[in-house]
């Protein structure tokens, strides 16, 4: 009891020197190798796919009302979509940015070092993972201005405020996506000692999630809720429940944000019957705030399960020994 | 010696005569009036029928026997207002120079006065030669004359319509002349009319009719806008030439409410949240002529919503006026956010009911951004109660 009322006791706030740790962070990931490679892959899709979506947008002749949006949606054969690309490529680069945050500093023993600083723990695992944050904010924010710069010279005319609203809420949907493997990549580099480790089971909850979670939650939709007499409450029941499960999926989520936000004339991302359409427009855009409400589950639960993760691990490097 | 040549004379004389005489006997049976001088005046025609208002040429021939003269031409017995002009050679002659055996031929101009009327008249042309004169007795019967005339007629020349009414009359046009006119047809017609003929179902205004023939015309009166209830009068005119008919039509207009139904300013889009009550604010008008009664307001709109409407039956909207109806809108509340079709109805007691679409744009309900806040809250509690109950020097 006297121990945890020691620990509990604090001096000083845990915000002090996450500023400074934040810097250094930054710092370090913008001139690291590594980042130089991501951010070279980054801006070559970026490119490309601007470029590709801009030739098949300039090719046909077009009324849509939402131009602009189309250049991170439209693909053209064989380069997926900018927001197909950026599905896969984003994992990847807030992994990399952060597999190694906790244990590299172990195995160079530098932690220790860097902790008998005035810098506390909290403000250390914080600026570690606000510090790659910002890195991978950047970095897509500049990949976003590159298309929509490309965008705006390719198609001459200048976007509407909705669409610089929907393109802006991408661009956090997407930063959100990349902060949750971050900080799944956080968690495992607090986790396990070796960075190797860390990176590659990282990699196997992404590959989890983008390979096999679909097949699992098809697979249990149909043990769950077998279809006996092929009646539609069946199917229904069926595919909602196949919906629900895929949405533990972090891809799934981001998708659907990506569809709600860059496609206004998504009305719904559920199922939807007959009925409930009856006497809708179709086709008729909905206003960006009805869109954001949309899908406002979906980035919350991103949020929240960011918050969380990081709580794991937060709780997990304090009780840590790291002296030895 | 003498005596011998007076019987020598006698006897040649007898010899010439018993010669001669039997020529000459049968010369004078055959011009008995060659020794006669005497002046004859004909006509081919003495007795003639003429139209009214018509001028009579009557061509005369003059013969002057055993005398060449010249002969002095006047009227002798004329109707009153008459003119008569003796016409030769072109121009106004008073007299003729007749040869012996020679016929001259002449003529003689009548023209009637200006208010002739039908009848007989009696003419006596007097020729006066030296000594001699000839009278030729001419009569004349003026007829009148049958016209070249129109007639227009109807059986149906009121007709009572309300006023989106073509109203189309039949009407029969004769040609009551001798000859063959080319009608055209045109209309007086009260402001906001538009008059159209029909002739064997196709649209014209102008046509040949023969002389005693008769053809069916449709004329159609068409309201091109909204007009007042009344009677209308319309005057259809058939011209050919001077010839003219008249038909006179009426056109009854009736009056007739014409509802419309728009949003307030015109608008005809609107706001719902889904599963809450939204008012509408819609307003019927009556264009029309006449009161609307009992209109009564329905709505067509998407599955699971609601729709009421007060007033739900408006007692009456007088012609011109307008009338707002709050409709109170409620969405499905499983309503996907978007826009939806509401078809708003006014059915009037009597007449069609009119109908106009709606666009609501449903937005859903803010809740769940709520919960989704108060998701994100939580989960930051909980990263500050770890901090806090984690944190460590």
């Amino acid at each position: 009891m006297a121990r945890q009322a020691k620990q509990r006791k604090r001096e000083g706030s845990p915000w002090t020197g996450l500023g400074a740790v934040i810097a250094k962070e930054m710092a370090d990931h913008l001139t690291s190798a590594r980042m130089r490679i991501l951010e070279i892959l980054i801006v070559l899709t970026a490119l490309g796919t601007g470029y590709a979506a801009l030739q098949q947008l300039t090719g046909e002749s077009n009324q849509d009302e939402f131009l602009f949006l189309r250049l991170f949606t439209t693909a053209r054969e064989p380069l997926p979509a900018f927001a197909g690309f950026l599905g896969f490529l984003v994992p990847l680069v807030a992994i990399a940015l952060a597999f190694d945050a906790i244990n590299g500093e172990f195995n160079r023993r530098t932690l220790a070092r860097v902790l008998s600083q005035p810098i506390y723990r909290d403000a250390l695992l914080m600026g570690k993972f606000l510090g790659a944050f910002f890195t991978l904010a950047l970095v897509l924010a500049a990949i976003w201005l590159l298309v929509f710069g490309i965008g705006l010279l390719g198609l001459g005319i200048p976007p509407s405020g909705e669409e610089v609203a929907r393109a802006l809420l991408f661009l956090l949907a997407t930063i959100v996506y990349g902060g949750f493997w971050m900080v799944v990549a956080l968690l495992f580099s607090i986790l396990f000692r070796q960075a190797a480790t860390a990176a590659l089971a990282s990699i196997a909850v992404w590959l989890f999630f983008t390979g096999f979670w679909n097949m699992l939650v098809s697979l249990a939709a149909q043990t769950l809720r077998p279809i006996q007499f092929g009646l539609p409450q069946e199917q229904i029941a069926q595919t909602e429940l196949a919906l629900l499960l895929s949405r533990f999926s972090p891809n799934t989520l981001f998708v659907e944000a990506t569809v709600a936000l860059l496609l206004p004339s998504v009305r719904t991302l559920g199922v939807i019957l007959p009925f409930e359409l009856q006497g809708a427009i179709l086709g008729a855009p909905l206003p960006v705030g009805q869109s954001l409400l949309l899908i406002w589950p979906q980035l919350t639960g991103m949020i929240a399960a960011i918050l969380l993760l990081f709580v794991l691990g937060y709780v997990s490097f304090q009780r840590r020994e790291i002296r030895s | 010696m003498k005596r011998s040549f007076h019987l020598k004379t006698i006897l040649a004389l007898a010899l010439i005569l018993s010669l001669v005489l039997p020529g000459t006997a049968i010369a004078q049976e055959e011009t008995p009036v060659a020794a006669d001088p005497e002046l004859r005046l004909t006509t081919t025609y003495p007795s003639q029928v003429a139209e009214l208002g018509e001028s009579v040429t009557i061509r005369l021939n003059l013969q002057a026997i055993g005398a060449s003269q010249t002969v002095q031409l006047e009227m002798d017995e004329i109707p009153e207002g008459w003119s008569a002009t003796f016409r030769g050679g072109g121009r106004i002659i008073y007299a003729v120079h007749v040869s012996t055996e020679a016929t001259e031929s002449f003529d003689l101009r009548l023209d009637p006065p200006a208010g002739v009327e039908p009848g007989t008249y009696n003419f006596v042309v007097l020729a006066r030669g030296q000594s001699l004169r000839a009278e030729l007795p001419i009569s004349l019967t003026i007829q009148e004359r049958v016209p070249a005339s129109l007639t227009f007629e109807t059986d149906l020349p009121t007709i009572i319509g309300s006023p989106s009414t073509t109203f189309r009359y039949n009407a029969t046009l004769k040609n009551e002349g001798d000859e063959e006119l080319t009608v055209n047809l045109s209309a007086d017609v009260p402001l906001g009319f538009l008059a159209r003929f029909k002739v064997a179902g196709q649209e014209t205004s102008s046509f040949p009719l023969g002389a005693d023939e008769s053809k069916n015309v449709v004329i159609e009166l068409e309201p091109v806008v909204e007009v007042a209830a009344g009677s209308y009068p319309v005057t259809v005119f058939a011209n050919s030439g001077e010839v003219q008919a008249v038909l006179n039509l009426n056109a009854e207009v009736t009056g007739q409410h014409n509802l419309s139904v728009s949003g307030l300013d015109g608008r005809l889009s609107g706001r719902a949240v889904a599963g809450e009550e939204t008012t509408l604010q819609i307003v019927v008008s009556n264009t029309g002529t006449a009161a609307a009664q009992g209109v009564e307001m329905s709505a067509t709109a998407p599955n699971g919503w609601t729709i009421t409407f007060d007033p739900e039956v408006i007692a009456e909207i007088p012609a011109g006026q307008q009338v707002e109806v709050t409709a109170m809108l409620k969405p499905a509340d499983q309503a996907i956010a978007g826009d939806y079709i509401v078809t708003v109805r006014a059915r009037p007691a009597e007449g069609a009911n009119k109908t106009t679409d709606f666009r609501i744009t449903v937005s859903t309900s803010t809740l769940w951004g709520v919960i989704g806040l108060a998701l994100i809250a939580v989960a930051v509690g909980v990263v500050a109660i770890a901090v806090m109950r984690f944190g460590r020097r």
